[in-house]
């Protein structure tokens, strides 16, 4: 494919729509380009859903894809795990067409994609625990990364973990029972020490993102681009 | 070509850079509503100087002159992450986040591309196994492009393969954590790099990547994550080092000078903080200055 198609068109947008979005953002001629604008970038929103839309059904290809090749390679070793995602996948997107097809079919039926009877048992019922099951592991994996943090090797880690003391203790009610003094002092540590750390970090972080701006307006960051010809 | 590639997007950008500045003064003067009242003007003449400043050291770079850079550990450490893994015969794993290319984390998707780029060619360089996870599926095209680049310019094409390489796994977050520690586990990979945005699954990336143990460094510009890296972590990027490591894996001597355009912001902000506690002790709020917004009649 030619440079100009892969690189120099995408990079002409990228440009053209970051020096419109600072422009229109900063400045104001009159009401109408204002109005103009603001329904201009709702639509340019909208076309990145759409987008985002379609890129699924391409993921969902690609996740299709990787497990027949898998199983192919790998045989039995694989099978429990590609056979259930693909399991999954192949029930899921029927019961989706069945509701979509009723949504048109019998639109008095109330029923669209998300409200089909099987497909919302199956979200509620078996997709919606196994996500909260795998949020709820953070808690252990929370304990066990303090456990390490928190071995004192040094004047440092001493101070992180009385630091971390003052605000779980400030933070349960048993501690307000042990000293009252936790409460404030957790208050503190929060509002002063900590986020006196944060706010550089969420400058820089700020400052970073102008200056790859910058670098995408000078077409100088070219990694978003993938292939170098 | 080079000349090109750089004049093209410089000159709209300084071009109508030049154009607010010059408008701005004859607006002010005739009383013209100029700017939007939803940003402060502060704002805007802080961008203008942090772009005019990146771009005048660009240019400075261009015509020769040099801009030391410090290291960063961590962007240090790939290199070594990559090469151990080799020894050990495992693959090497790199995710880049859940933020999309379409909302406020784009910088820092692109950003953390930046270094799977860097990754891809080490990886064809030490011919090692690299396994790119992904959950944004319109990101699939471009980490194939990526990876496949990285193995191409090392001279290793027959490493590459896209089924193996790059691994969309959901857009649903904790299913997506959940595909990448079963990743991590069952591929025993020997390094593990993350570098991207992340929210509440990037522990369950560091603690799995931790049970093989694997050479794990993360990078974030989400505050709210980067303790958990820095914990748990052998290097960390630390806030806007990763937009700095993108340009370091670059290589590109106008790229890196960019950098000092950060600098100035820094040095800005400090002067700012300063100036403001100073001005607060004599009882003026220098912030109520800075929030003014340009507002005819």
């Amino acid at each position: 494919m030619s440079l100009v198609v892969r690189r120099h068109i995408p990079q002409l947008i990228v440009t053209v729509i970051i020096i419109l979005t600072v422009a229109f953002y900063y400045l104001y001629i009159n009401k109408g380009i204002a109005e103009s604008f603001t329904t201009a970038d709702k639509a340019l929103s909208d076309w990145a859903v759409i987008i985002t839309s379609f890129a699924l059904i391409v993921g969902g290809i690609d996740i299709l894809r990787f497990h027949l090749v898998r199983l192919r390679k790998e045989g039995l070793k694989q099978a429990p795990f590609s056979a259930v995602t693909i399991g999954l996948l192949v029930v899921m997107v029927f019961f989706a067409l069945h509701g979509w097809f009723l949504s048109y079919a019998d639109p008095k039926a109330g029923i669209t994609i998300t409200t089909q009877p099987q497909f919302r048992w199956l979200y509620l019922n078996v997709y919606a625990p196994a996500d909260a099951a795998m949020y709820s592991i953070l808690v252990f994996y929370i304990a066990s990364a303090s456990y390490r943090a928190f071995r004192v090797r040094n004047p440092m880690a001493l101070l992180l973990l009385v630091t971390a003391l003052i605000v779980i203790f400030g933070n349960t009610t048993i501690g307000g029972l042990i000293w009252p003094g936790f409460l404030p002092l957790r208050d503190w540590i929060m509002t002063v020490p900590n986020t006196a750390a944060f706010r550089p970090i969420t400058i820089g972080a700020g400052l970073g993102t102008i200056i790859l701006g910058l670098r995408l307006l000078t077409w100088r960051e070219v990694s978003w681009l993938g292939r170098r010809e | 070509m080079t000349y090109l590639k750089i004049s093209l997007g410089v000159i709209l950008a300084v071009a109508i850079l030049v154009l607010i500045c010059v408008v701005s003064g004859i607006s002010w003067l005739l009383g013209i509503q100029l700017y939007s009242t939803r940003a402060p003007f502060s704002a805007f003449l802080i961008l203008l100087v942090l772009l005019i400043a990146g771009y005048v050291f660009m240019t400075e770079a261009k015509s020769g002159k040099e801009f030391p850079v410090r290291k960063i550990p961590a962007f240090d450490a790939i290199e070594e992450a990559v090469a151990r893994s080799v020894e050990m015969g495992r693959p090497v794993h790199m995710t880049f986040g859940f933020g999309t290319i379409s909302s406020a984390m784009a910088p820092q998707f692109i950003a953390g591309l930046g270094v799977l780029s860097h990754v891809a060619r080490l990886c064809g360089k030490y011919g090692a196994k690299l396994i790119a996870t992904l959950g944004v599926p319109e990101a699939i095209a471009t980490t194939e492009e990526i990876v496949r680049e990285g193995y191409y310019s090392s001279g290793r094409p027959e490493l590459y393969d896209p089924t193996y390489n790059v691994r969309y796994l959901t857009d649903q977050q904790f299913a997506y954590a959940s595909a990448v520690q079963a990743t991590l586990i069952r591929e025993n990979v020997g390094a593990n790099i993350v570098v991207g945005p992340f929210y509440a699954e990037s522990l369950i990336f560091m603690e799995a990547g931790n049970m093989v143990n694997a050479f794990q460094i993360a990078g974030t510009a989400r505050e709210t994550q980067i303790p958990f890296f820095v914990l748990v972590a052998d290097y960390s990027f630390i806030g806007e080092e990763i937009f700095a490591a993108g340009a370091l894996a670059s290589g590109d001597r106008e790229t890196l000078a960019s950098i000092r355009g950060q600098d100035v912001g820094k040095l800005l902000s400090i002067i700012l903080i300063v100036l403001g506690i100073l001005l607060l002790l004599g009882g003026f709020k220098l912030v109520d200055s800075l929030n003014w917004v340009w507002k005819v009649g």
